[in-house]
């Protein structure tokens, strides 16, 4: 029942968008009526995604989707994230939030009536070409032919907090852009110049951007503690696919402060919009297309890969094809100096565009070679550390003097203040290393996430009388998040290059001594949990005589899908992190590795800063 | 020039979805890369058989031989999937020369194992450390390879071969 | 102050990394060579893993090879052109300077040229 209903409401949502978009050459509509017939069409979609969720949550096996990818033993969250824990409902929940960002974007105020509704028109294009891939090539409403008292149960790897709410998070950043897509569209459209394109366009544009990070972050955070080989970030294709649009979206939203300035790049923006979308919806759909080998393990079908081609290069030729046809002229030439705000950001954008056209080529480069030559080559870490990298660091430099230039002369106010400074952090890291191990990117990468951060707190100080209110806050907003940056930077160069590892055979009662910090396995338990086994190892964690945690670490055996999971126990320190795996069993020893990850956690804080500056950058007029 | 440079994301998108096309097209299996030895000369090796132990095999010991070689063992079931229709082309191709390789196993495990499902090699050599495997850049059980009279790879499958596979890609060599 | 503080724990937590270096520089460095190379290696039988981060028997294999190989005084190089002869230069995360992938290792050089040219461009005209 709730599968026909679902499919209903996909189905007239989608005809609804048909006619607005075919009507719409007829029918002048006004405003009040056009906002219905989109408010309509959200409801429906959400309405077919909601009933989804309910399949999930009373387990209805006759729905074909949930017997294949749902359990009635599983717990009543993993039932629920079952929903998009799938292909076939991971693309409606992306349908559904694409709804839902047009029913609010259609009550944004003090925008050109017309302007918003083409922006409208072609979110409901999307909606459209979105709506028919659901319907004919990933239907989650298929009935299940046979009658079933249980289902076949959800991947197990996918039976995680982190990766339960990883999904929306992650979409919610995606399909962001797609307004930001759809106003560039409607922008070159519209021939007039209006100002209120660049506000909309800056505000979607930092909601996608805000969710996109705290979606990657997320997927990382649960690469490390759930694939258990104490990294947290492998240049895997997948990853490097929610990377792109991750920094062209960066290069978008530097590129809309110049607006600020008075220094349009209409072009460029443009330019940067229809890419940013363009590159989600590559992302997402090469994932699923089956294609790309990676250790997010996705179901996929090669069969679903031509239909997904087809909608990318129908979305993304269409823009750029607009792009090509009705390319704007910048209106004033730019102030563009040896270094002022100007330079800095357009020497930034430029250097992010490369960075994410080298992950794009270093991503689809084998196909290339293999279609070519036959041969199968892969491309990897190694080659992304020498290329993104080394290209990233000059941005990063400029970053943490950026905010402070000018934007109309080649003056720095402090000047002085910024150079002692830098020389004293480069002279304090550079000798602390000759001290202990030296290693050019730990002290590059230290270097710089220390220098980035006192930059940011020597222009805060200097620039803006303090006191305590949003106002201050919402002004000094791009030095926080950049603060933000700098504690990232230190995180992933300590966890990177000063990581350490141990492997030892440990029999239950031994103790061992890892740096500073004794352990002991404890006690090797068996348990049998809801719907897997667990094979627990207790850890005690010492420090002078004391026993200051308790770590567990073990496998998951889940028999409905005969899978084993790694499940890695991580003792978390400011300043590191201990990360236990426990391995085979041999002659009674169990095998244990120990990684010591030191300054992870600046990593998640350093995110989580961006995080929640980014969110104070959407509250900002 | 300015109207070059806004045609250039059009034609790298062409490009890009030429590509993933003919690749999609093409039904490759990500999961199984193509071999590196393909057209190469046999890699050198030497191996004891699993009955006789002074009996020895060597890489030049089949010249103007067409040889089908299979690594296999008792403890991988998708090789006792394949098994029986080794049988069928030993029958019907009596000049091919059927080698097999025992894998990383114990003697006894893969004489029952022989003696229970039958045994359809002309000889089977033993590799029970993998370096055999390792020239033949073999990382999963069951794998099969074809060689040509000069000594040539000519054909490599990974995993169990089914009756089309050898219907249409093994015997148009034979 | 805070930053005193993280820089002290920075010098503690690398004087652990010196010290442990130390302690097994006899075989550390063998240990360390087969490290790196395998660490640039594909666990053909995984999904994206290094040979290194790798307990699958496949790896094993390798890793034990890749020492021999070293023992036996292979440079880097032989053993990679060792392993790529028979599994192909799929397993090298690190593609090879060859004629193949001349394009994805000049590019983001060429295209950074290319960017500066454009900038200093820029600079001239004001």
């Amino acid at each position: 029942m709730s599968s026909l209903v679902g499919f209903i409401s996909l189905a007239l949502a989608v005809i609804i968008n048909i006619f607005l978009l075919i009507s719409n050459f007829f029918i002048k509509y006004n405003n009040k009526i056009f906002n219905l017939i989109i408010k309509v069409s959200s409801i429906l979609t959400i309405i077919s995604f909601f009933s989804l969720m309910y399949a999930y949550i009373v387990s209805d096996f006759s729905n074909f989707n949930v017997f294949q990818n749902s359990h009635s033993e599983k717990p009543l969250i993993y039932k629920i994230s079952g929903t998009w824990g799938n292909h076939e409902g991971s693309m409606l929940l992306w349908l559904s939030i694409l709804s839902i960002y047009g029913f609010f974007f259609s009550r944004t105020e003090n925008i050109n009536i017309k302007f918003k509704q083409q922006t409208l028109l072609i979110q409901s294009f999307l909606h459209v070409l979105f709506g028919l891939f659901i319907v004919f090539t990933s239907n989650p409403f298929l009935v299940n032919s046979v009658i079933v008292k249980e289902g076949l149960g959800l991947n197990p790897i996918l039976q995680d907090p982190g990766l339960a709410i990883h999904p929306p998070i992650l979409y919610a950043g995606y399909v962001g852009y797609s307004i930001v897509f759809s106003l560039a569209i409607a922008g070159l459209f519209s021939d007039s110049d209006n100002k209120g394109w660049i506000f909309v366009t800056k505000r979607w544009a930092l909601i996608s951007w805000t969710f996109l990070t705290g979606g990657i972050a997320l997927g990382s955070y649960w690469a490390y503690y759930e694939l258990g080989w104490g990294g947290w970030w492998f240049w895997d294709p997948v990853e490097n696919i929610s990377l792109m649009p991750w920094i062209a979206g960066l290069a978008l939203v530097h590129s809309l402060l110049m607006a600020k300035g008075e220094q349009i790049i209409k072009k460029w923006i443009i330019f940067l919009s229809i890419l940013c979308f363009s590159l989600s919806v590559f992302g997402t759909f090469l994932v699923r297309s089956g294609i790309l080998t990676s250790v997010h393990s996705f179901a996929s079908d090669a069969s679903r890969g031509l239909f997904i081609l087809l909608i990318f290069f129908i979305i993304t030729g269409f823009g750029f094809l607009v792009f090509l046809l009705k390319t704007p002229e910048n209106s004033k030439p730019i102030n563009f100096l040896f270094i002022n705000k100007v330079s800095a950001l357009v020497i930034n954008n430029i250097l992010m565009i490369i960075a994410t056209l080298t992950i794009l080529l270093g991503t689809i480069y084998p196909i290339i070679v293999e279609v070519l030559t036959n041969d199968r080559i892969s491309v990897g870490g190694p080659y992304f550390n020498s290329t993104v990298i080394p290209i990233m660091i000059p941005g990063f430099l400029l970053m943490s003097i950026a905010p402070i230039l000018s934007w109309q002369t080649n003056r720095i106010r402090n000047a002085r203040l910024y150079v002692i400074g830098f020389i004293a952090i480069s002279l304090l890291v550079l000798v602390q290393s000759y001290l202990s191990t030296f290693n050019t990117w730990g002290v590059l990468g230290l270097i710089l996430g220390i220098w980035i951060i006192t930059a940011s707190f020597i222009s805060i100080i200097s620039s803006y009388k303090i006191d305590f209110n949003f106002k201050l806050l919402q002004k000094i907003n791009p030095h926080i998040a950049h603060i933000g940056v700098g504690i990232a930077i230190i995180g992933i160069t300590c966890s990177s290059v000063f990581k350490n590892e141990y492997d030892f055979n440990l029999n239950e009662g031994d103790t061992v001594q890892i740096e500073d910090t004794i352990v002991k396995l404890e006690k090797i338990e068996m348990t049998n949990e809801v719907n897997f086994q667990a094979l627990r190892a207790n850890f005690l964690i010492e420090r002078n005589k004391k026993v200051v945690a308790n770590i567990k670490a073990g496998k998951n055996y889940y028999p409905v899908s005969k899978m084993i999971t790694t499940e890695a126990g991580i003792y978390h320190e400011l300043y590191k992190d201990i990360y236990f795996i426990v391995g085979d069993q041999k002659d009674k020893n169990w095998f244990v590795k120990v990684y010591i990850n030191p300054f992870v956690s600046f990593i998640w804080i350093g995110v989580l800063i961006m995080v929640v500056s980014g969110f104070i950058g959407v509250t900002r007029k | 020039m300015k109207r070059l440079i806004v045609l250039s994301p059009l034609v790298i998108l062409l490009i890009i979805c030429f590509f993933i096309l003919i690749y999609l097209l093409s039904n490759k299996d990500p999961s199984k890369p193509p071999s590196a030895l393909i057209n190469k000369d046999i890699p050198i090796f030497e191996s004891k058989s699993l009955y006789e132990t002074d009996k020895i095999i060597k890489s030049q010991d089949f010249k103007n031989k067409k040889v089908l070689i299979n690594f296999f063992a008792s403890w991988c079931l998708p090789c006792k999937v394949e098994h029986p229709l080794f049988f069928e082309i030993s029958e019907n191709y009596p000049d091919l020369f059927m080698l097999g390789f025992n894998h990383k196993d114990k003697s006894e495990d893969a004489k029952n194992y022989l003696s229970e499902d039958g045994n359809p090699y002309d000889f089977v050599g033993v590799d029970s450390d993998g370096m055999i495997a390792l020239e033949f850049g073999v990382f999963g059980l069951p794998e099969t390879f074809l060689i040509n009279e000069k000594g040539k790879i000519i054909y490599k499958f990974m995993g169990p071969l089914t009756k089309e596979i050898i219907k249409n890609e093994i015997i148009p060599l034979l | 102050m805070k930053l005193y503080h993280s820089c002290r724990k920075i010098a503690f937590v690398n004087l652990f990394v010196f010290i442990s270096f130390f302690e097994v520089f006899a075989d550390g460095t063998l240990d360390e060579k087969v490290k790196n190379l395998t660490l640039e290696l594909r666990c053909m039988t995984c999904q994206n893993q290094s040979i290194y981060d790798s307990e699958a028997d496949f790896s094993k294999d390798i890793k034990k090879i890749v020492r021999t190989k070293f023992e036996e005084g292979k440079s880097e190089k032989e053993i990679k052109l060792f392993l790529v002869e028979r599994y192909g230069e799929y397993i090298l995360f690190k593609p090879l300077l060859n004629y193949k992938n001349w394009f994805l290792w000049s590019f983001p050089f060429i295209f950074l040229m290319f960017g500066l040219f454009f900038i200093g461009l820029k600079i001239r005209k004001n």
